[in-house]
């Protein structure tokens, strides 16, 4: 091989490590998080400045032809472990400038804006990074001691460079892996009802911004400090794209994806392109043409291969426990007694009847019109409760007020004798306040065991901390909180689906799957919004003696249901609620005397 | 003083460019439920055909070329949202993945104008017209002309929304795409209408849009999309009033900035009120219900 060639394949080594480190970050937050954030360029290039600025001399050096701030001579690794700090530091104020909408397009597009706007700025404004001109003669990590230009010196630093990316892949892997990678890809699939279970959305969140801005931060520094120069045209809004594109066409959700998605679309457009001969066609047609085909890249694959070409892996995780279970120990099997596998919290102490919670003169308003219009209610415990009235009667609104999924314009709700009328969901229902929805709601690309465990409350390896632990730490719980799962499952006949994504099974199925997730958060309070609908009505009558004898064990359980022949076997006390306020309360036997509620509802 | 005024006139004429795109936009997001991000594309599609009509001989007149713009922007818009983005959501792609799905397409739209025509700027050949005053304003015949012709849009398009079976069958849509439907509007040929009468709207902002710039590239309206969100935005997308009112605060604010914090930093104004919009508001300042 000629030199030439050698020369250029260690080029080729950094740049793919810098790639695959870029995208790996991206991966998290997109793939993994479902956080879209189109201005994830703007971290790079953060880390890039930053670099830059702490390995130059002052601005005056080499006569003063550029303009930078800072300028602090500082030897490596200093430079490189900046670009990582401030490319995560600078997540933090776009988590409190978007907080929690960061998932939606518009968050997505304020995002693209910023990084155009900062590019824009950073162009214009010379004293900051020498504007449109860039900064160059970035010196080199320890290029006083060795000589930069040295063909070692350019494998090493490859070396180097794939290195970082190796520990950023493995990194990422533990996290994604962990429990607390599962909370990531539950909040991906379905941000309301992972807030629901007790995820904090907004700390998850500003944990993916940060991480994956470190990445960036952290490939940009490695970038710089190879390449020696950094200016606004290495970081347009298309770059951004550019590293989507990758994401998109390696497979989401995968990190092996991202890293293939890294060496298919930036490095190996940036390559191919060097072999066509520039005098095709007019000054800039191919640079152009390579555009174009990233944009018809990403529409392709988004329309005929949306798992991209290394899809998200199916987690065999109840495979995985059965088998650890089965086999010898090793050091994670063993007794499988923990706190995911205890009943519900504190029910042998506290005294059977009273309120577990209840409302005063509750209000929804919608824009002037009050779904709920007045609620005082009180919800008895151990009591297999139901609540009944005519569609709009505002009942489903009433179950989100409690859990708090809705805004609560007046009156108060208390839980276990706190008011929790300004408490945000996620807290609700880790003091044990736990909702259903009415529409599907499963995480779809999860399968029905991670489902189930996924609600598990207080698991050690659901913190970002833990994550890092590995599964040393924390695969001993999960065996625990599989194995309550898999008592459930049993229970309500899905056992051999234990494997299968939620989203693959029928309409009656996934309502199981919902109320078995319920189940295993633990709580106190489960309030199930049309639990039944759907589901065969003689698999219904089994669960609800399933959920009497939960209320037995000291559960308390609110439930909405149409199907009025259920609440007649299994619900007591029921309210009846019609446009928005209570009608009455009692038995079923009591109510159908009721000249009012059989007007209003139980007739037609 | 006349500094001032000057700057507000090149505002009213940004304004009048913006409110036509903005407008149009607005209206698409409403029916089509896409956030277009390639929308600044096919105004720089049209004006290209605007340019080539215009350059076919010394008669024919920017003005002429401007039509054929309509034209072209009315197709493309139709057949980037019937076949790309309606096949997307009729999958139940969520509104992120049409929004990267849009970002494709703007790539593929810009830079296949670049490949054909190089990274060089065009201009059209035309007349300013005679310079007049008035009150104060300094402005070009054909600045007036842009501002007029955009008053004409902005009053024929409330006509119609107001007024006829379509504009209300449009509005309807755009409020509940299956209510409409199930009302017996036959939504489909709606939203085709609708996709042609945004798209010709798409196309003649992009002309005049090149004709106020003097001299265009493929990548020249990268930036005045971001005017173009911000005026959405502001009104709340999907409402076409609202657009209108965000397009003249944007423009006018724009080109006063111009002057007065200097012309590089003129869309920073535009950028900050979008972001401060999409934070705390998203869905508009001006926002007061369903479309129109």
């Amino acid at each position: 091989m000629s030199q030439a060639t050698l020369f250029y394949l260690a080029n080729l080594l950094t740049y793919g490590a810098v790639d695959v480190i870029a995208c790996l970050g991206l991966s998290m937050q997109f793939g993994v998080a479902g956080i879209s954030n189109f201005g994830y360029i703007l971290f790079q290039a953060a880390g890039a400045y930053t670099a830059a600025i702490l390995a130059l001399p002052p601005d005056t050096a080499n006569g003063g032809f550029q303009k930078y701030i800072g300028g602090w001579g500082l030897p490596f690794p200093v430079p490189l472990i900046g670009a990582a700090v401030v490319g995560g530091l600078i997540a933090l104020p776009f988590t409190l400038l978007v907080g929690r909408r960061l998932t939606g397009h518009v968050a997505a597009i304020g995002l693209l804006v910023t990084a155009v706007m900062f590019n824009l700025l950073v162009t214009n404004f010379v004293p900051l990074f020498n504007g449109a001109a860039g900064l160059s003669l970035v010196p080199q990590p320890l290029q006083n001691v060795f000589n930069p230009q040295s063909q070692t010196y350019q494998w090493v630093y490859g070396a180097g460079a794939a290195l970082l990316a190796l520990g950023t892949y493995f990194l990422f892997r533990r996290i994604t892996e962990s429990p607390y990678g599962r909370s990531l890809r539950a909040m991906r699939d379905n941000g309301q009802v992972a807030d629901s279970l007790g995820k904090d959305l907004l700390s998850m969140r500003t944990a993916m911004l940060v991480l994956g801005g470190m990445a960036a931060g952290l490939s940009g520094g490695v970038l710089v400090g190879f390449i020696t120069l950094w200016d606004p045209g290495a970081w347009g809004y298309a770059e951004t794209i550019v590293l989507f594109a990758a994401v998109i066409i390696g497979g989401s959700g995968n990190h092996k994806g991202a890293v293939l998605g890294a060496l298919l679309v930036p490095l190996g457009f940036e390559e191919a392109s060097r072999f066509i001969p520039s005098s095709l066609g007019p000054p800039g047609m191919i640079p152009a043409l390579q555009w174009v085909a990233i944009g018809l890249l990403i529409v392709g694959f988004l329309w005929f291969r949306p798992q991209g070409v290394i899809p998200e892996p199916r987690r065999k995780v109840f495979a995985w426990a059965q088998g650890r279970l089965a086999g010898p120990r090793d050091g994670v099997a063993g007794p499988v007694t923990s706190p995911a596998m205890s009943p519900p919290a504190g029910e042998a102490a506290t005294p059977r009847g009273g309120a577990i919670l209840s409302t005063e003169g509750v209000v929804v308003d919608f824009g002037g019109v009050k779904a709920v219009d007045g609620v005082s209610l009180s919800v008895q415990r151990g009591r297999l409760s139901g609540l009944i009235g005519p569609n709009g009667a505002g009942k489903s609104t009433l179950l989100a007020a409690l859990a708090g999924s809705v805004r609560v314009a007046e009156g108060r709700i208390y839980f276990e004798g706190q008011d929790v009328t300004q408490m945000p969901t996620y807290l609700r229902a880790r003091a044990g306040l736990v909702r259903t929805f009415q529409l599907a709601s499963e995480f779809k690309r999860l399968t029905v065991v991670e489902n189930l465990i996924s609600a598990v409350p207080g698991q050690r390896g659901d913190t970002f901390r833990g994550s890092l632990r590995g599964r040393r730490y924390w695969g001993r719980e999960e065996l625990a909180a599989i194995e309550r799962a898999r008592e459930l499952m049993e229970r309500f006949g899905l056992i051999e689906y234990a494997d299968t994504y939620a989203g693959n099974l029928s309409g009656g199925q996934r309502r199981l799957v919902e109320i078995m997730r319920a189940l295993m958060a633990e709580p106190r309070l489960l309030l199930l919004d049309e639990p039944m609908a759907g589901i065969h009505p003689s698999l219904a009558r089994k669960i609800g003696a399933n959920l009497q004898q939960l209320c037995a064990e000291g559960m308390t359980i609110l439930l909405v249901e149409h199907e009025l022949a259920f609440m007649d076997e299994f619900c007591d006390p029921v309210t009846v609620l019609a446009e928005g306020r209570i009608l009455a309360e009692g038995t079923m036997v009591e109510l159908r005397r009721h000249a009012e509620v059989v007007e209003a509802y139980l007739v037609g | 003083m006349s500094l001032f005024l000057a700057s507000v006139g090149f505002g009213l004429v940004t304004a009048s460019v913006l409110a036509i795109a903005a407008v149009g936009f607005s209206v698409q997001f409403g029916v089509t439920d896409v956030i277009n991000l390639a929308y600044g594309s096919v105004m720089i599609a049209s004006a290209y055909v605007a340019y080539f009509v215009n350059q076919l001989g010394p008669g024919v007149s920017i003005w002429l070329a401007m039509l054929v713009a309509a034209v072209l922007g009315a197709l493309l818009s139709l057949v980037i949202n019937k076949y790309v983005y309606a096949p997307f959501q009729r999958r139940g792609m969520a509104p992120i993945g049409i929004v990267i799905v849009s970002l494709g397409m703007l790539l593929i739209i810009e830079y296949t104008i670049q490949a054909v025509q190089g990274t060089g700027n065009l201009s059209y050949t035309m007349s300013q017209g005679p310079t007049l005053t008035f009150a104060g304003l300094i402005l070009s015949g054909v600045q007036l002309a842009i501002i007029g012709l955009s008053v004409v849009f902005m009053v024929g398009l409330h006509l119609l929304l107001r007024y006829t079976r379509f504009g209300k069958a449009m509005r309807a849509t755009a409020a509940d795409r299956t209510l409409a439907r199930n009302c017996g509007i036959r939504t489909d040929r709606v939203v085709t209408l609708a996709c042609l009468l945004t798209g010709a709207l798409c196309g003649i902002s992009g002309t005049t849009f090149a004709i106020n710039l003097g001299s265009f590239g493929a990548t020249s309206a990268d930036l005045f999309l971001v005017m173009i969100l911000a005026a959405v935005f502001l009104g709340g997308p999907g409402q076409p009033y609202g657009a209108m009112l965000g397009a003249l605060v944007i423009g006018v604010i724009t080109e006063v900035s111009a002057v007065f914090i200097t012309a590089d930093y003129k869309y920073v104004p535009a950028f900050v009120i979008l972001l401060v919009i999409l934070a705390v508001r998203p869905r508009g300042i001006f926002n007061a219900g369903a479309i129109g």
